[in-house]
């Protein structure tokens, strides 16, 4: 009796035991990461590299989520609160900054600096993922730029065998390849009122004029009205459709593939998408001659990648993080998702556009950062406010951008620009 | 007796509070918690800065003083104004006619109304994408003007035309809406009312001015009601049409408040905006349940 006692409560014992989750020393910490990559490309490839991650270690296991660019900013948000964030969390260069400020970042400065890689890290993309005291929260994942889309084509039907040099042909060649009969215009670009619009229009306000060039905080000096009297007189002679106010970036460079626009800014991630083009025509890419002859200006865009407040194993989200943004790994993500490694040891082969790409590469040398400033949003909309009127109201490109340093100047004033 | 009977309508009184209690409960956590948290928040001046790190202070009206001398903020606020009386004009009178029609016994009359209410089906995204190609510069709209040989507007890009364009892809969807909300209040008539008025030698306008619109006057009031609230706390149609553009022109509470808030973080200007939105819907839902008590009576 005591015999079958005994086996019937080890048996329970068993049962139970086996029944209990696993939560054995060693085994991984569960770890949500959050991004809004939904082009086929790179939203694949984050899961299988999380899933090739989680199969190389056994510290953590991270959960991939796709959430909507929109919906990740608000949770971010709203998360800042209530203190319901992930573990890790993409976000737009350009809004880091922001999110910093609102504490939705863990600060990981010094694990950062023990890994002794970041100055392998190109400045522009790594200064958007730190405070305004120099501190780290994060790494850029992915970093890119602006340049010129050349339909070859319509360019030689004009009497153009080449890509412009300068500004001066530029505005000759836009204005040349404009056929109001066919509905196609000389140039396309994206000015809508959010901070794409604002990506598109700094390289013309950031231009260099006689050797001079400004950023944000002085859009009152000649080279910044200089660079949007160039693109409100495009609009005002019909070289650039008024649509332009209300297209995205994906519009403008859509413009461009369909034939309707001879020369377009597009950014390096639509060189993946010059399948759409096909052989229907020609087309060439090269830096933006947005000032002076032989200088270029760009934005810097991409995405960075943070561990979040209150996440729980935050020495095993930084080695992912380091993973991820190792030399192979940003060789291998650039070629394919079409962006440009936001290292300098980094190489990428790209097997696609390899001419293209280099135009990139070689415009990243001219590209600038966006801010970072805690108050980023509020500039950009002063920016795409002031195009907008001029494009849409015919207000003096002077008179527009004065209004702009009007809500731009107490905010630099209280914190200035870096 | 009488003090049994005071205790008994005590007790109903008690069990009727008993069944309140968890409605109010609910209540005042998913309406109550909210909104106080939202009207504290627009009597401070939380933003990026001090959102988690502390440091906000009570501002008192300041907030709500600096949005009625913004510029931006009074073209948002006519901006709703216009758009919601417009939208429910148009929609109201075009849902009634259209309900009168359909309210006629004819064949194919229920699979018409049913196609009818496919754009009140479709998500108000899909419809925001649709407008914004039927209303681009070689859309839809200005190539059937190009038959006709007109030379159509750029819709969505002048701030003359845009909130036309948004009031127009918004009746698409309102329409129906109205039409249905009547042709039930229409079936509600009795046909035994307007046979006698023909009797008594009365015309179509008259049946419909001293029969129809008295009768119908209950669900007019909510049909318009609904449709006030329902347009004046639109969002989505206009961020996904115009983003609120060009230059603010599409702009209105709901947008502009989402904006402040969420892409510029000056959280407590945001909450201010939707307050200003709450309590306008407030007075109009004030002026319903009077309307309803009164029509109770």
């Amino acid at each position: 009796m005591k015999k079958r006692l005994l086996t019937t409560g080890i048996a329970a014992m068993s049962l139970m035991v086996s029944a209990m989750p696993v939560y054995a020393e060693g085994s991984p910490t569960e770890v949500t990461l959050w991004h809004y990559f939904d082009a086929s490309a790179d939203a694949q490839a984050i899961v299988e590299w999380v899933d090739e991650y989680n199969s190389l270690q056994s510290d953590i296991h991270i959960n991939c989520t796709y959430v909507s660019r929109e919906e990740l900013m608000n949770q971010y948000t709203i998360g800042a609160l209530s203190g319901e964030l992930p573990d890790i969390g993409m976000v737009d260069s350009p809004d880091m900054a922001s999110y910093i400020s609102l504490g939705v970042f863990e600060d990981i400065t010094s694990q950062l600096e023990e890994w002794g890689e970041l100055d392998q890290f190109y400045e522009g993309p790594l200064s958007s993922c730190m405070d305004s005291e120099g501190k780290l929260y994060g790494l850029p994942q992915n970093t890119n730029c602006l340049a010129l889309a050349c339909n070859m084509d319509v360019l030689a039907e004009a009497g153009y065998d080449h890509v412009p040099a300068s500004l001066d042909e530029f505005k000759e060649m836009v204005a040349a390849t404009t056929n109001a009969d066919n509905d196609v215009y000389g140039f396309a670009m994206c000015c809508i009122s959010t901070e794409e619009g604002t990506f598109q229009l700094l390289p013309w306000l950031r231009s260099e004029l006689n050797g001079e060039s400004v950023n944000v905080d002085n859009l009152t000096a000649e080279s910044a009205i200089n660079g949007l009297t160039v693109l409100g007189d495009f609009v005002a002679n019909g070289y650039m459709s008024k649509e332009c106010v209300n297209w995205t970036q994906a519009d403008a460079f859509n413009q461009f593939a369909a034939g309707k626009a001879a020369l377009a800014e597009v950014g390096t991630w639509h060189l993946a998408q010059t399948d759409t083009i096909g052989d229907a025509f020609k087309y060439e890419f090269c830096m933006l001659p947005t000032g002076d002859a032989g200088t270029s200006t760009s934005t810097i865009g991409g995405e960075n990648f943070g561990i979040c407040s209150g996440a729980e194993n935050i020495e095993g989200c930084v080695d992912f993080l380091k993973w991820l943004c190792s030399k192979e790994k940003e060789g291998e993500w650039a070629v394919t998702a079409g962006k440009i490694p936001t290292r300098q040891d980094a190489t990428a082969d790209y097997t696609y556009e390899q001419e293209g790409f280099q135009v990139f590469v070689d415009e990243m040398n001219f590209a600038q950062a966006r801010g970072p400033h805690a108050e980023w949003p509020t500039i950009s909309e002063a920016v795409y406010t002031a195009s907008q009127s001029v494009f849409v109201d015919g207000t003096a490109p002077a008179d527009a951008l004065a209004a702009a340093m009007e809500k731009i100047t107490p905010i630099v004033e209280e914190t200035p620009l870096p | 007796m009488r003090k049994r009977s005071l205790s008994m309508a005590a007790r109903k009184s008690r069990e009727a509070y008993c069944f309140i209690i968890p409605a109010f409960i609910y209540m005042l956590l998913v309406l109550g918690y909210p909104l106080i948290y939202n009207i504290v928040l627009s009597f401070k001046n939380v933003n990026v800065k001090n959102l988690t790190k502390g440091g906000a202070i009570f501002v008192g009206f300041q907030n709500y003083i600096d949005l009625f001398q913004n510029d931006t903020f009074v073209l948002v606020l006519k901006n709703t104004f216009i758009f919601t009386i417009a939208c429910l004009v148009f929609q109201f009178t075009i849902g009634f006619a259209l309900a009168m029609f359909f309210y006629q016994k004819f064949r194919l009359s229920g699979p018409v109304r049913g196609l009818l209410l496919v754009s009140y089906m479709i998500p108000m995204s899909v419809t925001g994408l649709l407008g914004k190609n039927i209303f681009s510069n070689a859309g839809l709209v200005n190539n059937l003007l190009g038959k006709f040989g007109v030379s159509g507007p750029e819709w969505l890009v002048n701030t003359s035309t845009a909130l036309i364009a948004v009031i127009i892809m918004n009746c698409w969807v309102g329409i129906p809406f109205n039409m249905l909300l009547l042709i039930s209040g229409l079936s509600s008539i009795s046909p035994e009312v307007y046979e006698s008025a023909s009797i008594d030698g009365a015309n179509w306008g008259q049946r419909f001015l001293h029969i129809t619109i008295p009768l119908m006057k209950g669900s007019m009031l909510s049909v318009l009601m609904l449709g006030f609230i329902y347009t004046f706390r639109a969002f989505d149609l206009m961020y996904i049409m115009t983003a609120g553009g060009p230059l603010n022109s599409t702009d209105v509470l709901g947008t502009y408040s989402y904006m402040l808030s969420f892409t510029q973080y000056e959280f407590s200007k945001g909450s201010a905006v939707a307050m200003v939105l709450f309590v306008c819907l407030f007075i109009v839902g004030l002026f319903y349940l009077r309307l309803l008590s009164k029509e109770d009576d």
